[in-house]
């Protein structure tokens, strides 16, 4: 089984994900795409590798039982797609602690407000593979917990049950 | 899209998210708001008729506030992929155009400003409408 983990940048993939109890081997993407160089350019003004799609999927192609971590992981196949969402106030403190830029930061934020990867992972994969996780006030581990529940089956697809656009 | 001397021209902010379309019609500066879509509060499109009626009932208020203001055309931004994209693509957003421009204001250029997500990695491009 695949299993996609993405959400803006700062809902706490990375964390969630490097302290789960599964069998799934874990890809943190933004890593591997580094790595193995699947990008396709740099875009200045957000300090950005662009990602290569193609040679990402073709990189992917073969490895089952994964968990892909990445606020680009929707755009690839898998069986269930987990969306971290996060309040945007609650993303601008996080990503200022990891010193993100400003422009980053406000960009981020408004992705997070307008439900550009909620939206996307929904197109890509229908409402009945996405499960939306609010971390908002949530603990690492309880995070972690609720991602392993959805690995597990133990939870209902969600989509829409947040709404951060009065934020705006 | 030709401006006149004397035409005012504004810029129609059309915010698209997941179950929501929000628009504020401001000034070219985008610094002075002339018009909000019911003062500020968010109509809440039924996704299960994928009807763009709210939108464009909120979007033809919002002509009507910018109209009394000698506002005669908008530019348009659009931001957010909202709006049942699984159904069709952005029909709260290019509703909410059609009936800016049924309610009389003119249309000049449209702008899909979407933010993009990134940290050190971003998608090829950004979903346009
Ligand atoms: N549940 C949480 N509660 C509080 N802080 C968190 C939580 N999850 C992550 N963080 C912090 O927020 C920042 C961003 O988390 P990270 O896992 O890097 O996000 P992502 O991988 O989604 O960009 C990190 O500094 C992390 O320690
Ligand atoms: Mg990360």
């Amino acid at each position: 089984m695949r299993v996609a983990v993405t959400g803006t940048p700062g809902t706490g993939k990375t964390t969630a994900t490097e302290r789960l109890a599964t069998e799934l081997d874990v890809i943190h993407l933004n890593d591997a795409i580094k790595r193995e160089g699947l990008d396709d350019g740099v875009d200045e003004d957000r300090d950005s590798v662009v990602a290569d799609f193609e040679a990402i999927e073709s990189w992917l192609d073969g490895r089952d039982d994964v968990l892909i971590e990445s606020h680009l992981a929707h755009h690839f196949d898998a069986d269930r797609v987990i969306v971290l969402r996060a309040h945007p106030e609650t993303i601008e403190e996080r990503l200022a602690d990891r010193d993100e830029s400003d422009a980053s930061i406000a960009e981020n934020a408004e992705s997070e407000a307008l439900d550009v990867i909620l939206t996307e992972a929904v197109e890509s994969h229908g409402t009945d593979s996405v499960y939306e996780i609010d971390t908002t006030d949530r603990s690492r581990a309880s995070v972690a917990e609720e991602i392993e529940a959805v690995v597990d089956g133990e939870r209902e697809p969600s989509a829409g049950t947040v709404s951060f656009v009065e934020w705006l | 899209m030709s401006e006149s001397e004397d035409s005012k021209w504004g810029i129609a902010h059309v915010y698209a998210s997941f179950n929501n379309t929000i628009i504020t019609i401001t000034d070219q500066t985008g610094a002075e708001t002339l018009a909000k879509s019911s003062g500020g509060t968010v109509v809440k499109q039924n996704r299960d008729e994928a009807s763009p009626y709210a939108a464009m009932q909120m979007a033809e208020v919002v002509a009507e506030k910018a109209k009394a203001q000698n506002i005669e055309g908008v530019h348009v931004n659009v931001r957010g992929p909202g709006g049942n994209q699984q159904k069709s693509p952005g029909p709260g957003a290019q509703a909410t155009i059609r009936a800016l421009a049924r309610a009389g204001l003119e249309i000049g250029r449209i702008e899909d400003v979407t933010p993009i997500p990134h940290d050190g990695t971003r998608g090829p491009k950004n979903a346009g409408f």
